[in-house]
Parts: C-alpha cells; sequence; structure tokens
C-alpha cells in the first residue's frame, strides 16, 4: 500500500472515530427514573414540573400510573417480588410505611436530605419510623379536610340549611329526593371512598368514647363493640337504602365527580375540601363560592377531622437510580417549585413547608375556624392497622350496602384483619 | 421391523427427569410446603402454623368458600354455555352457512385473540347501568324493567362476567370442535340417511359419538380454564361488588399482593389438587373404554 493511501485511510478513520464518539450512542446512557403512581396522586403541577427537572438535569421521570382500585395490590406485588419501580408512591402513616411497604427493607432513609428539616413536623412525623425519614409528603394534607360539600342554590331553593344531627341530615336528603334531587354523589366503585365514611368520623369516636384510639392499639377495645361505630355503619346502610346516593352508586367513579356535580341534579358531594375550587377549573361557569361545606354527619358528628397523612413520595432501596431520585425529591422542595405546585393545583390550599403562600379562601378560613375546637385526627391515622386494611373495608362495605353483611359482621371484620397484621407484625400488644 | 420391542436404558431419561424435577417438582413441592407456615412479607420469620392456613381456606367466617363457589359456577356455566354455542356456530359454519364460511370463522374467534384487558374494558363501558350501550338500548325500545345493574348488582355480577367470558371464548373452542366435524366422513350420513335416519338422529347417533374426542378435549380445556379463571374477573369487577365475583386465583392474587405467603400458597395448594382431581376426572369420565374388556 503506498504511503498517501496510508495516510489517508488513517486520517478516514481517525476521522469516523471522533465523529462516532460524539454522536449519542456513544455518550452515557440518559437516567430515566421510573415512578409508579395512583391516578389520583398524580397532579398535572408535578407533570411539568418533571419536565422542567428533565431540561435541567438530563434525568427524565417515567410516571407509571396505576388506578386506584388495583393501586395496592400491584405496588406490593412488586415490591414483594423486588421489582419496583425507583420512586413509589404511597399513603404516608406509621403503620402503613411498617405493613404495606416494610420502609426499612424498601425504601430508602431520607433523614439527612436537605428539605427534610424543613418539612411540617406533624406531617413529617407520618413518615417516620425508628426516628428516620423515609417519604416525602407532596400533597396538602393540612388544608385538605373531608367533608360534605353542598350545592347552596339547591338549598336555598328547597330552604334546607346545613345539618347538625344524622336526623337532620336524613329529614333534608328525603326532601331533596321527593323533589327530584339526587341528595348525594357516592362513588363506590372506585372501592376506597365510601369508606371515608367510616374511620374520618375517628374525631367523633373519641369524643364519645374518649381514650378509645389508644385502648384500640393496646388491645385492650375492639370496633366491634363499639356503639358508636355500629350507628355510623347502620346509617351509612340506612342512607344508601333510602336511595340517597342514587341508583347508580356502585358504578360511579370519582374520576366523574365534577361532571357529576356540575348539571345541579346533586345536591352534595363529601369530598375534600377544595372540591368546589376543582370544579370551578373543570367547569368554570361554575364559582367555588356557590358551593358550602359542612362535616359528616353520621353517628351525629360535628367534629372536623384531620388527616396529617397524605399521598407521600418513596425512593426504592433496590433502585439502581438513588441519587438521581434524591436529587428530584429535592428538585420538587425548592421554594420556586413548590409554589408552581400549590398554584397549579385547584384542590389544594397550602403545603407542609414554609415560605409558600397558601390559598386559603375567606370561607373555608371560616369552616376551619369554627372547628377549631372540635377537631381530632382519624382513625385510619391514630389507630394502627386500620388504613392497610383500607381497600379491604370498602369491600366489607359494598358487601353490607349490597346486603351480603350487616354492619356488626363489618366491624368484626376489621377486628380479625387488624388482629392478623398485629401477629404478622409481632406487635407485642397482640402476641403476648 | 428390528426395532420393535428394544427398551431403552433408565438413564436415557435422567437429564430430562433432572430438568423436571429441579425446575417443576421441587419448586411444586416446595409451594405445598409453605402452605404449611406463616410466611408473610411482614416478618423475616416462617414458623410452622400446621393446617392453620388451610382451616382458615374452610372456615365459614371468612369469605373463602364463597370464591369455590364461585369458580364451580363459573366454570360449570361456561363449560355449559361455550359447548352448547360452540358445537351450534361449528355444525352452521360445517353444513349450514354456504357463502362467506371463511369470513364468518374469522368474525367469531376474534375475540378470542382480544387481550382480555381490552374486552374487559370494553365490556365495563358497555355493561355500565347508566351510560352503558346495552342499558340504552334497553331504555329506547322500552325495556326499561330489562335494564339492569348488570356489574355491580352482586346477584348477577357473576352471569355476566360468564356472559362475557362465554362470547370471548365460544369461537376458540368452535374451532376445535369445527376441525372434529370435518374429520367425519360423509359417507356415515350418507348410510345413516339411507336407513331411515332423520337429522336429530344423524347428529345424536353420527355427529355426537365420533366427536366424543373433540368434545372431552374442549371439556378438559374448559374445566381447567374455568378453575383457573383469573383475568376476565379482574379485569372487569375486580371481584366486586363486595366479594361476589372473587374467584380463587383472584384471592391468590390478594393474598400474594398483601403479602400472605403462606395463604397464598395454601390456597394455590387446594386449586392444584382441585385441577389434578378435576382434569384426570373429565378424562376419565369422557374417554371411551375400549370394548371387550
Amino acid at each position: 500500500m503506498s504511503r498517501p493511501l496510508l495516510m489517508t485511510l488513517i486520517s478516514a478513520t481517525a476521522v469516523a472515530v471522533i465523529a462516532l464518539a460524539a454522536t449519542p450512542s456513544f455518550a452515557a446512557p440518559k437516567v430515566t427514573l421510573t415512578y409508579q403512581v395512583d391516578a389520583n396522586w398524580l397532579k398535572e403541577g408535578e407533570r411539568t414540573l418533571a419536565k422542567k427537572f428533565e431540561e435541567q438535569t438530563g434525568i427524565a421521570i417515567d410516571f407509571q400510573i396505576v388506578p386506584s382500585d388495583q393501586y395496592f395490590n400491584v405496588l406490593k406485588t412488586k415490591l414483594n417480588s423486588g421489582e419496583a419501580t425507583d420512586l413509589f408512591g404511597g399513603q404516608s402513616g406509621v403503620t402503613d410505611l411498617k405493613l404495606n411497604y416494610n420502609v426499612a427493607k424498601n425504601a430508602v432513609d431520607l433523614t439527612d436530605e436537605p428539605w427534610a428539616k424543613l418539612e411540617d413536623p406533624l406531617v413529617a412525623s407520618q413518615s417516620t419510623v425508628d426516628g428516620k425519614l423515609y417519604g416525602l409528603t407532596y400533597w396538602d394534607t393540612l388544608g385538605y379536610v373531608w367533608v360534605v360539600n353542598y350545592n347552596k342554590a339547591i338549598f336555598k331553593q328547597y330552604g334546607l340549611t346545613p345539618p347538625t344531627t344524622y336526623a337532620e341530615f336524613k329529614t333534608l336528603s328525603q326532601k331533596l329526593l321527593d323533589n327530584g334531587i339526587q341528595p348525594l354523589y357516592e362513588p363506590i366503585s372506585d372501592g376506597w371512598h365510601h369508606v371515608l365514611w367510616f374511620p374520618e368520623l375517628g374525631p367523633r369516636f373519641e369524643q364519645v368514647t374518649p381514650g378509645l384510639a389508644a385502648e384500640l392499639n393496646a388491645n385492650k377495645a375492639k370496633f366491634a363493640d363499639n356503639p358508636t361505630m355500629l350507628t355510623d355503619l347502620t346509617q351509612l346502610k340506612e342512607i344508601y337504602d333510602l336511595g340517597f346516593f342514587g341508583q347508580n352508586a356502585l358504578s360511579d367513579t370519582f374520576a366523574d365527580r365534577t361532571k357529576a356535580m356540575s348539571d345541579g341534579k346533586i345536591a352534595m358531594f363529601m369530598a375534600q375540601s377544595a372540591f368546589p375550587q376543582d370544579l370551578h377549573h373543570d367547569y368554570p361557569n361554575i364559582n367555588a363560592d356557590d358551593f358550602g361545606a359542612f362535616v359528616m354527619p353520621l353517628a351525629d358528628n360535628q367534629m372536623l377531622n384531620i388527616n396529617p397523612a397524605g399521598p407521600t413520595h418513596f425512593i426504592y432501596s433496590g433502585s439502581q437510580h438513588i441519587a438521581e431520585a434524591k436529587q428530584y425529591l429535592d428538585f420538587l422542595t425548592q421554594p420556586e417549585n413548590l409554589q408552581a405546585y400549590l398554584d397549579s393545583e385547584p384542590q389544594f390550599f397550602t403545603l407542609p413547608f414554609p415560605g409558600i403562600k397558601s390559598k386559603f379562601t375567606p370561607e373555608l378560613q371560616a369552616f376551619m375556624d369554627a372547628h377549631k375546637d372540635a377537631r381530632g385526627v382519624v382513625y385510619q391515622t391514630e389507630v394502627n392497622y386500620v388504613n392497610p386494611q383500607w381497600m379491604d373495608i370498602g369491600k366489607d362495605l359494598t358487601a353490607m350496602l349490597t346486603g351480603q353483611q350487616t354492619p356488626a359482621e363489618v366491624l368484626a371484620n376489621v377486628d380479625k384483619r387488624r388482629g392478623e397484621l398485629a401477629e404478622a407484625a409481632k406487635d407485642p400488644a397482640w402476641t403476648k | 421391523m428390528q426395532n420393535v420391542g428394544i427398551r431403552y436404558p433408565l438413564y436415557f431419561a435422567i437429564p430430562a427427569l433432572l430438568l423436571y424435577g429441579m425446575f417443576y417438582i421441587v419448586p411444586s413441592l416446595g409451594g405445598i410446603a409453605y402452605a404449611f407456615t406463616d410466611w408473610s412479607s411482614y416478618s423475616d420469620e416462617v414458623n410452622f402454623v400446621g393446617l392453620k392456613n388451610f382451616i382458615k381456606l374452610f372456615s365459614p367466617g371468612e369469605h373463602y368458600l364463597g370464591y369455590f363457589w364461585n369458580t364451580f359456577l363459573f366454570t360449570l356455566v361456561t363449560i355449559i354455555l361455550k359447548t352448547i354455542f360452540g358445537l351450534g356456530l361449528a355444525l352452521l359454519l360445517n353444513e349450514g352457512v354456504k357463502r362467506f364460511v371463511n369470513v364468518y370463522r374469522v368474525l367469531i374467534y376474534i375475540p378470542a385473540v382480544l387481550p382480555f384487558i381490552v374486552v374487559g374494558l370494553i365490556f365495563r363501558s358497555i355493561l355500565n347501568p347508566a351510560t352503558g350501550l346495552l342499558n340504552t338500548f334497553l331504555r329506547a325500545i322500552g325495556l326499561n324493567a330489562v335494564a339492569m345493574q348488570w356489574l355491580v348488582d352482586p346477584r348477577i355480577a357473576l352471569y355476566s362476567v360468564i356472559f362475557v367470558d362465554t362470547w370471548k371464548g365460544v369461537g376458540y373452542i368452535m374451532v376445535i370442535l369445527l376441525a372434529g366435524l370435518q374429520t367425519i366422513p360423509r359417507d356415515y350420513y350418507e348410510a345413516a340417511e339411507m336407513d331411515g335416519a332423520n337429522a336429530w338422529w344423524q347428529f345424536r347417533y353420527v355427529t355426537v359419538p365420533l366427536l366424543m374426542p373433540a368434545i372431552m378435549i374442549v371439556t378438559v380445556l374448559n374445566v381447567l380454564y374455568g378453575i383457573r379463571v383469573f383475568d376476565i374477573v379482574y379485569a372487569m369487577t375486580n371481584g366486586g361488588p363486595g366479594y361476589a365475583t372473587e374467584v380463587l386465583q383472584t384471592g391468590i392474587f390478594k393474598a400474594f399482593s398483601q403479602g400472605q405467603y403462606g395463604l397464598g400458597t395454601a390456597l394455590n395448594s387446594v386449586l392444584f389438587v382441585i385441577l389434578i382431581a378435576a382434569g384426570y376426572g373429565v378424562i376419565r369420565l369422557l374417554d371411551p373404554k375400549p370394548v371387550g374388556e
């Protein structure tokens, strides 16, 4: 081979190698974090932030969205089989963290993350096990209370006022039904929403039987022995049987809530306090102050139900990208990103971090103020082994509503599952 | 032939037996062994608990007896419906229909290749009591009384699932029976006709006996499918409303997903025994005994 030809070949090869090295296929592989999340927990604001995060860092977020009724089955199957996503969504609450997610094994300790010290202590305590913080609660747990939202115009038309007892609630609902108005929208098909009528009344159970939560946690009391709980479930069954939830409650879905409440044919919906804002967001012709709120009136409840636990981000301990996942959580908690997330989400009034501008309306502020001395923590958070069986309670309640079980059997089943969970967790209150 | 009567040495089977034992027998026995423990995701300890898991499965206070009943009902009704409709369609396409036969075959078979999740979602929409296509149609023609709560009334939800499963599976059964029908020589029918047999007698005394091998195959397939049914129930009702459509496999899935491995393996072991007993029983029942024995 002649010398010029050899030189030409060497030069061409060098150019080709440099050109190939510069192409993406030779660059470091792009990181994509997988994140399994319940369909109802992923807000548009987080999608927007995820895109911004990708633009800034090159790390993409692949949201793996699972419908609510199958969420925990899928999540726990993946965790138990060691195939979870890099990040996974879960409901905070100490018993959930231990039993549902086994965080000590499946999640990464986030105690030393820069945002950990800033998170509201009451909220952070729900993601903390043995002094270690395992999750970032990216949700409005403090202003987000489940109340009965009512259409003020319908109430005014029929001369109704917010009830303070179950009897008043039943009478006004019957009056609405007699006038061709469906009293309540209740999406039972999702399997979780109708459960709220029960453990969310924890403050009422506690008011009637002071110290009940502590007794239940010490295995010195049973759900089945509590008359207030039995009254709550019996009344829930009664309002279903009277047709207050409409004819299609068993197939109604939470996703259709704003559509269902938009045409003024249904008077009430038990939902988060920000539901009117949610409705206004989807139907701008409806103003948020067209709706008012009162606490769930079953068992004559007048206590406001606070739940410091909520949807939370966890990092899977088996992830190959723990550092990048931590980077994502840090990004989410930057002040400007928290504010952007809050501003983009009509359901939220505040977030559990300092330095952000909250969005409480004067009416909601007044409602919260009116209950500032009559509030308590809900039982799915206050009582151990209740939240992990949420969907089971949902099945039992559906069976109760459709006549396959009695209210007393539902309570007995709750006790039975609590016993099983406690024994499996080697809880000394059960195993001694 | 020279090879007749030659017996190969037993050690020829050793590699296959080893592989089969290692990857099938040992895990299966291991699974059954775990059914006698409290193995769960909540604790690293695994303790022997005797028959506790099995006692729970068969205790009247639990829902599992309902799962067994639903599985039995699903299996029985789908076998009957799929076999009757499959045979009817196969007879039509074999003899009744003369034009576009292949088009009909494809149309009837299409549901069998659709994914369960797609079928589940489509029928959840069609059977929605308020907005579904079926009830909208029934109301439009004045049949309000027939417009029922298909998937949410616990009394009829399982039958709705059975109907959809039959719709989906009948094409597959039809194809097997059609293949069976096409193996029956025409001569038999001509001979029967000459002997004065009418259509029903021809069906009863020629078609059915000669189709028995195919009917046995579809029955075994239907029994094994019915006992192991999962996808269609999961996609359509997820076992609801309440526990009205829970079957064995959804129970196993839920036990495992809740980390109750001991209970899940116990349920799986019971299913395993039922499958063996049912499969063997059906084959013995339908297999014609050799004449002269």
